[in-house]
């Protein structure tokens, strides 16, 4: 049974088709990326399924569920997680009130300090853990708030760009962890620009333009499309660096 | 043993700054030299003291709203008015007998805390936040000023209480203590001192555990990064109910205290100088911690009355250069600035923390 | 009564209501949309305006000049605010609420130990004219078109004059106005001037109409607070149209029961307004046009 389902999705802001008739399916079990020129609906697409967009039309199912009126609290509890492109963090608490905030509705009080210091551990920030988050380097912020979306303990993984501003080494270390998190059983489901980050973790990759699903396949399948290169080339802007404005559609 | 070390613990956490022995020790040292104080003084002037304590229950729900929730609640005064109102129509309908005052001290909390149920689900549930929230419910207290100020003729009365329009009301019972032998009537003497004095020390270290639980945890996540923390599963309009409809129970139990200490109220309790001085309070002492927030209302109200022999108006005028200085020069509080000056050398500075 | 002077009847009232809504509103709307900041001391500004302007008028000048002097002068405190408290606390918009409360009480209090709890008004012009069995005072109709005045001068400000296209450049994107070459600063306090100069103007307007008390901005900002509230961020697509459905609401409520059931029914209008509406009515008309 797929894991995350959408039928049909469709967003209008007013003139405007930003996610058109998209049927996305995740399976169980598998990394899955978004990729796409700027402006094809990634983000809109993301928001869809975290719920903080209502569909003009079209469903999401989520384990069987039809999600689609959900708040996205409601999301949440049922097992979706989600990391930001922008960090996500609580900037004037501790990295360790951050975690505490996080998991200490999904552990017991009595092991909340021991699962907090583990997972600190496994993010390297253990030194830094009474530090205020706003006070950590970019990447450790990143690391944070990947380390606050893993604790929920999530059956799907939202990443938007996990690796945005990243080193390469960074980056490889993020898609090592991805993958280990993967073969601990997490679905995860990522907004992706850097290529050399889709090629090492993805099972699937579903390519967007203009709103709709362009191209699905293996990466191979998608680098071997000569129609998604052309996508691709027919924008200006190198899309390896340039970064699709979230939540520009308030503007 | 064993039970209170796990109570203290409780009390303490991140979201408080008095911690460890030291702080501890200071608090105690406080609280004899409160309860030994009427000693040393006399009733008049314990019954004056007591004034000043009325008002910090309201300042507390009002640092529990707007520091650790970050919601601007201006209208606390709505929530004092109700509950006075409300304490001075029960006891004047059904007088004192059998600790009645008591019954009508939680039924007036409970009517001020309904109300903010009300009104905080069509705000926090429509999603209003930040500046909007303010105003509305500053409107809110505003408009309930001008409503009572309207009650002076004789068709408004609730039972045998007149609401007495601008006036206001007066000669209700104060609260009383029944008792084998003579019931004790508090009035603003030595025995209400005690007795307020005790609802303060249980009022703020309930307020501290709250905040140091996780419910504290969700509240400041919610002030600091509200997408963030909905994110994480909270639903935030709960908490943020959760925390109006307590920050307003407060305000009702100050609304209570001050009626039935002065024996009467007015509409200008809800009028929008009025409204103004919570917000000085808890600014100046520094919105984001409980135990500033108490200090600095003390001293506030310590400096108002200062100043009080030369006008209010001065006074208020000191009050209003205070907040703006406040807000310009020490954004996080007077109290709380001069709190981590001395702290300063005796805390251990992390790596990187300015 | 007859169905025409009912209808005039009816007019009337929206007419009042709605100017009321208006001039209190508009400049508390234009800081509120322009720079994101609530001026809590709005009412002391309109009560600046209105003490200047009657200032003015005992001193013998004509009543039209004397309320633009209340106007200027409001401004000119608003230029003087601005640049001593607003400018400070732009990156902390929560706190400028908190810091113009402040004002707020300095100026209500020291109206107060200045100039006492009253003082002399000046009496009401142009009479009244009567319709049917009722009397209508000429002044109010005034009021209104003076509204529908304000308005338009906004519209034409905003969008004809180059301080208008600064403003709007400068709102929109800071930092890339900053880059073009606009003084942002100059336009914040110009703004905030202006805003302050519609209070003031609001407060010279409605002077010969109310008694002087150094508290009478209180009678103003609930009116101009829901009107904000339901209206949104903008100044065309909101405040005019909220003060229209507000007016409706207002005047209706009032002549079944009275200038406070107006009010009431204002604020519970405005409570459920913000329950389906959670951005106002511009934040309504707006959504369909991003």
């Amino acid at each position: 049974m797929p894991l995350l389902e959408t039928r049909a999705l469709n967003k209008r802001f007013g003139g405007l088709h930003v996610t058109n008739n998209v049927d996305l399916v995740l399976k169980t079990g598998e990394v899955h990326c978004l990729i796409g020129p700027n402006g094809a609906g990634k983000s809109t697409l993301f928001r869809l399924i975290l719920g903080e967009h209502l569909p003009s039309s079209g469903s999401i199912l989520f384990g069987g569920e039809d999600i689609t009126a959900l708040k996205p609290f409601q999301r949440i509890r049922r097992g979706m997680s989600v990391k930001f492109q922008v960090p996500g963090i609580f900037k004037a608490l501790s990295v360790r009130q951050n975690l505490e905030i996080a998991m200490q509705h999904h552990y017991e009080p009595a092991t909340l300090g021991d699962e907090i210091g583990r997972l600190l551990d496994f993010l390297n920030l253990s030194v830094d853990a009474e530090r205020l988050a706003g006070n950590l380097s970019h990447g450790q912020k990143q690391w944070l708030e990947i380390g606050m979306a893993i604790s929920l303990k999530p059956r799907l993984l939202l990443l938007d760009e996990p690796t945005a501003g990243m080193s390469p080494e960074e980056t490889h270390a993020t898609g090592e962890m991805v993958k280990r998190l993967n073969a601990e059983g997490m679905t995860v489901l990522a907004v992706e620009h850097d290529m050399a980050f889709v090629r090492q973790v993805a099972d699937q990759v579903t390519v967007l333009h203009l709103g709709g699903v362009f191209a699905q396949g293996s990466i191979d399948d998608i680098v071997a499309d000569e129609r998604v290169a052309a996508i691709y080339l027919g924008q200006s802007t190198a899309h390896a660096t340039a970064h699709e404005q979230p939540g520009g559609v308030h503007a | 043993m064993n039970a209170l070390t796990r109570i203290f613990r409780r009390l303490e956490g991140p979201q408080t700054l008095g911690r460890g022995p030291f702080f501890w020790v200071g608090f105690l040292v406080v609280l004899v030299g409160a309860c030994a104080y009427p000693l040393l003084s006399d009733g008049y002037t314990v019954g004056n003291t007591v004034y000043f304590f009325t008002w910090i229950f309201m300042a507390l729900g009002l640092c529990l709203i707007w520091g650790y929730g970050g919601s601007l609640s201006f209208g606390q005064t709505a929530f004092f008015g109700i509950a006075g109102y409300g304490y001075g129509i029960l006891t004047i309908n059904f007088g004192a007998a059998y600790g009645f005052t008591f019954v009508a001290l939680v039924l007036a909390m409970a009517l001020a805390a309904l109300f903010a149920a009300l009104l905080g689900y069509f705000l926090f549930f429509g999603r209003i936040s930040g500046v909007f929230l303010g105003i509305v419910t500053l409107s809110v207290t505003l408009v309930l000023e001008r409503f009572m100020a309207q009650t002076a003729g004789p068709e408004w009365r609730i039972g045998s209480a007149r609401l007495n329009g601008f006036n206001g009301m007066s000669n209700m019972p104060p609260l009383t203590i029944p008792w084998p032998g003579g019931d004790i009537v508090l009035f603003p003497d030595v025995q209400l001192y005690y007795v307020v004095l005790g609802l303060l020390v249980v009022v703020y270290l309930a307020l501290r555990i709250l905040v140091n639980s996780p419910f504290g945890n969700v509240l400041v996540a919610i002030r600091e990064n509200p997408e963030r923390a909905e994110m994480l599963g909270y639903d935030i309009r709960k908490y943020q109910l959760g925390t109006f409809v307590i920050g307003a129970a407060l305000a009702g139990l100050s609304g209570v205290l001050y009626t039935s200490w002065g024996q009467y109220i007015t509409p200008s309790s809800m009028g929008m100088t009025a409204a103004a001085l919570p917000i000085v309070w808890v600014a100046v002492g520094g919105r984001s911690d409980l135990t500033t927030t108490l200090i600095g209302t003390l001293t506030v109200l310590a400096v108002f009355q200062a100043l009080t022999i030369y006008g209010s108006q001065y006074a208020l005028v000191v009050m209003g250069a205070m907040l703006v200085l406040t807000v310009l020069l020490a954004p996080s509080g007077l109290i709380l600035a001069l709190a981590r000056l001395i702290a300063r050398p005796f805390a251990k500075r992390q790596p990187g923390d300015a | 009564m007859d169905v025409g002077t009912l209808a005039f009847s009816a007019l009337y009232q929206f007419g009042d209501a709605f100017a009321f809504l208006v001039l209190s509103a508009c400049g508390l709307a234009v800081i509120f949309g322009m720079m994101g900041v609530i001026n809590l001391a709005h009412g002391e500004f309109i009560m600046c305006g209105a003490y200047v302007t009657v200032s003015a008028a005992h001193a013998g000048l004509p009543l039209p000049l004397a309320i633009a002097i209340g106007a200027v002068v409001s401004g000119l405190v608003g230029a003087l605010v601005e640049i001593l408290v607003i400018r400070h606390l732009y990156e902390r918009p929560l706190d400028t609420i908190v810091a113009t409360w402040g004002l707020s009480l300095i100026g209500t209090q020291g109206t107060l130990i200045l100039l006492g709890s009253t003082m002399a008004g000046v009496g009401t012009p142009f009479g009244s004219f009567q319709i049917g069995a009722y009397s209508y005072s000429v002044y109010r109709l005034v009021l209104f078109v003076m509204a529908v005045v304000v308005l338009a001068g906004l519209y034409a400000l905003f969008n004809w004059t180059r301080f208008g296209v600064m403003a709007r450049a400068t709102i929109q994107v800071p930092h890339m106005a900053a880059a073009l070459g606009v003084d942002t600063r100059l336009v914040y306090s110009l703004t905030f001037a202006l805003g302050a100069g519609l209070a003031g103007l609001a407060g010279g307007l409605y002077a010969p109409t109310m008694t002087l008390v150094p508290t009478m901005g209180t009678t103003f900002i609930m009116e101009a607070f829901v009107t904000v509230v339901v209206g949104g961020a903008d100044v065309f697509l909101g405040t005019a149209p909220a003060a229209a459905v507000l007016a409706v609401v207002k005047a209706a409520m009032t002549s079944w029961y009275g200038q406070l059931a107006g009010q009431i029914g204002l604020l519970i209008a405005v409570i459920i307004v913000i329950r389906v509406l959670p951005r106002g009515i511009s934040g309504f008309l707006l959504r369909e046009r991003v």
